[in-house]
């Protein structure tokens, strides 16, 4: 039996619509996560990843495949795994009549800690995601922001040894990210493991040891975000302002793409120098940059629809 | 990266666990909400004037029935949060997918709500106890059959909150239910006076039974032994099924389908 924090097999889910025909979210979902790994599961919209994070955490029965949260089977006896787990729902808000310090004290306790965990743990997540200045303000009275520091505060102090985290930073600014992005380290740090869904890819490069790309219900891309723009044929991106006229005498150092008069080259870095002696002899201005997390994931991604 | 399992002891949950703290999160968010205890109890409050100007001499039997409408009405406040917390904030999915029980949570919220309501009820119990001069016997008969009214309510309250996709269709229905049942019977007014041919069905739905068996022991009603019967272990078995259903439930639709 696997003891991974979390492990599927050939996970389905097609869910029932009325008069419609059936529509498959999940088409086959093998996943594994490691004990006090940070794992990002990308995709477009109504690509599957709630629906995957929702069965893992127990919420949703799959159609069918194999599911397992610390060698228990979600399937047959979520009662089991739930004890490991802790959730921030995605669009979930807590309650708007108790303030930040009670709502995260309260949920601790209702989960079985004791006052003075609950009480030491509360103000650690205070403390930690930068709560205190609204602490005890109820939460009607706070931003959209700080309410979603609220939930992800609530969940963190919970410590669990497995958080499934559904869009976590919605609606924070930069400084509160971060803010999460620490806590979400340190939670690890601890041995906790955590699966998160995000649609800000700095986000998921910045916190995540391996990331799943997920269409139309299939992984379509596993492994680290460098495997992810190595994958595009290379991890550098050369642009040519004025290069598009010259598009076939750069064809053979990657994927090209033209775009009015400019060009973008994506390249592997042993063959820049090459590039760039080309694009001085042609008089053209070059700028040379990593290739971003988002720029590979919308040709993954790109690239499959294409083929569908 | 770590490579070694977690070291947090993990414990299974037990049948009921999270009920008490639950419960008391539920105290504090409704106590926030104290025009909603004022306005609680508008409905029996306007009712028992109307009884009174009508017939002062039932303004007992219409006390005792505002105590048990009371009771029953809290129904509608478990369907109202149940629905609310699942559909508009989604926190149900924050308590349930972790080591609470689901029939903790229910319970745990149903007793919240029933502990924060209870002051004006026990006014309304209080007043009952003096206006109809209940003895003690009788005052525990209806602190009884109030809490066995509390109970099915909260219980049909919590299920019915699992068919709601949809904040605005409870306010449509959420009131009709708890409204009819709870005030078309005869609750605030002697079985006597509700048809005859109809009193075995207002003997067999719960605020109406418990109502009827009160009326019985202060000497508004005259029942049978088997109406008697029939209202209280109809009442009791009902109440049981519910309550056993509402636990059942609550563990089936953790999981969506």
């Amino acid at each position: 039996m696997s003891v991974e924090p979390l492990w599927s097999e050939n996970l389905r889910k097609t869910y029932a619509v009325k008069g419609m025909p059936p529509v498959e979210a999940l088409a086959g979902v093998s996943m594994n996560v490691h004990p006090g790994e940070r794992v990002a599961l990308l995709g477009r919209n109504g690509a599957g990843k709630t629906t995957f994070l929702r069965i893992a955490s127990t919420l949703l029965r799959p159609t069918s495949g194999q599911i397992r949260v610390f060698g228990h089977d979600v399937s047959e006896h979520p009662e089991r795994a739930r004890p490991y787990i802790a959730v921030v729902p995605q669009e979930g808000k807590p309650f708007f009549h108790l303030p930040p310090r009670e709502m995260i004290y309260t949920y601790l306790r209702a989960r079985g800690l004791s006052r003075e965990t609950s009480q030491s743990r509360t103000e650690e997540a205070i403390e930690r995601m930068g709560l205190a200045e609204f602490a005890d303000r109820l939460c009607i009275t706070l931003s959209g922001g700080q309410r979603q520091r609220t939930m992800v505060a609530t969940v963190i102090a919970t410590q669990a040894p497995l958080l499934f985290l559904d869009e976590p930073t919605i609606g924070m600014d930069p400084f509160a990210r971060r803010e999460v992005w620490a806590s979400l380290r340190d939670l690890t740090a601890k041995g906790s493991t955590i699966l998160l869904t995000t649609h800000y890819l700095d986000e998921a490069e910045a916190l995540s040891h391996r990331l799943y790309i997920v269409e139309r219900g299939q992984v379509i891309v596993s492994g680290t975000s460098d495997d992810l723009k190595r994958s595009v044929g290379g991890t550098l991106k050369v642009s040519l302002p004025q290069g598009a006229s010259e598009v076939e005498s750069f064809r053979s150092f990657g994927e090209v793409v033209a775009d009015g008069e400019s060009l973008t080259i994506i390249v592997h870095p042993e063959r820049l120098g090459e590039l760039m002696e080309l694009a001085v002899r042609r008089r053209l201005t070059a700028t040379v940059g990593p290739v971003t997390l988002e720029e590979a994931f919308l040709r993954v991604v790109g690239r499959k629809i294409d083929e569908d | 990266m770590r490579t070694d399992p977690p070291t947090t002891p993990i414990r299974q949950s037990r049948p009921f666990g999270g009920t008490g703290a639950f419960l008391w999160t539920e105290v504090l968010v409704q106590a926030h909400e104290s025009l909603a205890m004022a306005t609680s109890m508008v409905t029996q409050t306007v009712l028992l004037v109307f009884v009174y100007i009508l017939n002062p001499g039932l303004i007992g039997v219409a006390l005792i029935g505002a105590v048990l409408f009371s009771a029953f009405t809290l129904g509608q406040r478990v369907l109202n949060e149940a629905a609310y917390i699942r559909i508009d904030h989604k926190a149900n999915d924050l308590y349930l997918a972790g080591p609470m029980t689901p029939e903790g949570y229910f319970l745990g919220m149903a007793g919240g709500i029933l502990i924060v309501y209870l002051a004006p009820i026990a006014l309304l119990g209080a007043l009952a106890v003096l206006v109809a001069h209940l003895s003690l016997t009788t005052s525990l008969a209806l602190l009884g059959l109030a809490g066995l009214v509390w109970l099915f309510a909260a219980s049909i309250g919590y299920i019915f909150s699992t068919f709601f996709r949809d904040n605005r269709a409870i306010w449509a229905y959420a009131s009709l239910f708890f409204n009819v049942f709870g005030v078309l019977p005869p609750v605030f007014y002697p079985l006597g006076f509700f048809p005859a041919a109809l009193r075995p069905v207002a003997l067999l739905m719960p605020p109406s039974a418990a109502a009827a068996l009160l009326q019985s022991r202060i000497g508004e009603t005259t029942l049978s032994t088997g109406q008697t019967e029939l209202a209280l272990f109809g009442l009791i078995a009902e109440t049981a099924l519910v309550f056993l259903f509402a636990i059942y439930w609550a563990r089936r639709t953790v999981r969506g389908p």
